[in-house]
């Protein structure tokens, strides 16, 4: 929106066409995840309802689970992308929506924080996860650059 | 990369009227894709029909070329070609001709069109620096993050969504100067 506003802007319309695209895909990835936390979630029942150790059920649950992190993973990416996007609109835009690029920046932390967080849970233990590594690393990339924006010097 | 990869498809048709095989091969190559695309996307027909029909259209491409009236209208002709094989081949199949041609035609303009649109895409890319190729590819096509792109190509992530932007400014002018060039040579 801040980019398709700002008509003065020369490269608004490339930053808008990759705003639509992180869009699309940030869509996308949440169909794939509700779905992936779907079959995660009947693995964990199964696991739940049955006795005893059983190595082939608590693999093919660890798998569903691995899954189920991987969309939050890139969503938690989109939020970097996000920022970053708002970033470079922030300093190009009509005045009018510099608020607008600074409160999408906002919004993509939030997001990524909350998806860095669920990658977090469904990998359980596993602190040293090199993704959840990249998962913390956006989540961090998108704070720091929201709370660039949203300095009130801009 | 040939000789012949960034010739126009004028130039090209005239080497292959001239004989010359690494002509042909290009031709194929440049416009294999593009009528492999009608058919299955377009057309929707199965892989076997579509092999089929990408045989006999390369096959009459081959022997009718000197037909083609305008050297730089190629890519209209091969897909009247490949439509009306596709017809054929679905018509072979129990589809009735001419009747259900008009609409099978508008049922499947729109996919027609995406195909054309995609191909008018790629050929405008081939017109932009390999740098802003790679990229619009990692970004769109591979849908890398800009992080990915920033590691894997050793810039600033900070620059990437902008050089995109740029990117497809470029991408804007150069499809625009095709569509400019394509209207003046039909009149």
């Amino acid at each position: 929106m801040v980019a398709r506003c700002s008509t003065q802007w020369k490269d608004a319309p490339g930053v808008s066409a990759q705003a639509s695209a992180i869009s699309d895909r940030a869509v996308a990835l949440a169909q794939t995840d509700g779905r992936a936390w779907d079959a995660a979630l009947l693995a964990l029942r199964d696991a739940e309802a049955s006795a005893g150790a059983d190595a082939k059920r608590d693999f093919a649950l660890e798998r569903k689970l691995e899954a189920a992190a991987a969309a939050p993973l890139e969503i938690a990416s989109l939020g970097a992308d996000v920022a970053a996007l708002a970033a470079a609109a922030i300093d190009n835009c009509e005045a009018t929506y510099r608020a607008d690029a600074s409160a999408a920046a906002s919004l993509a932390a939030g997001g990524s924080a909350a998806a860095a967080h669920l990658v977090r849970v469904n990998l359980g233990m596993r602190t040293d996860d090199p993704r959840l590594a990249h998962a913390l690393a956006s989540e961090q990339s998108a704070r720091d650059v929201a709370e660039r924006l949203g300095e009130p010097t801009r | 990369m040939t000789r012949y990869s960034s010739l126009p498809d004028a130039e090209l048709v005239r080497a292959c009227r001239a004989g010359d095989a690494e002509a042909w091969n290009e031709l194929v190559e440049r416009y294999s894709r593009y009528v492999y695309a009608i058919a299955v996307r377009g057309f929707r027909l199965s892989d076997d029909d579509a092999e089929d029909v990408f045989q006999d259209v390369f096959t009459r491409i081959y022997l009718r070329l000197d037909t083609l009236r305008d050297d730089s209208a190629l890519r209209p002709w091969i897909a009247q070609l490949t439509r009306r094989r596709c017809l054929d081949a679905l018509s072979s199949k129990g589809r009735e001709a001419p009747a259900d041609d008009e609409a099978l035609i508008a049922e499947e303009s729109a996919d027609l069109a995406d195909v054309e649109e995609a191909y008018a895409v790629r050929e405008a890319l081939s017109g932009l620096s390999e740098n802003c190729q790679d990229i619009l590819d990692r970004f769109f096509a591979q849908d890398q993050s800009y992080r990915t792109i920033a590691e894997e190509l050793e810039i600033p992530s900070g620059t990437i969504a902008s050089r995109i932007a740029r990117c497809l400014g470029r991408l804007k002018q150069e499809l625009e100067g095709r569509n400019e060039g394509a209207e003046g040579s039909r009149g």
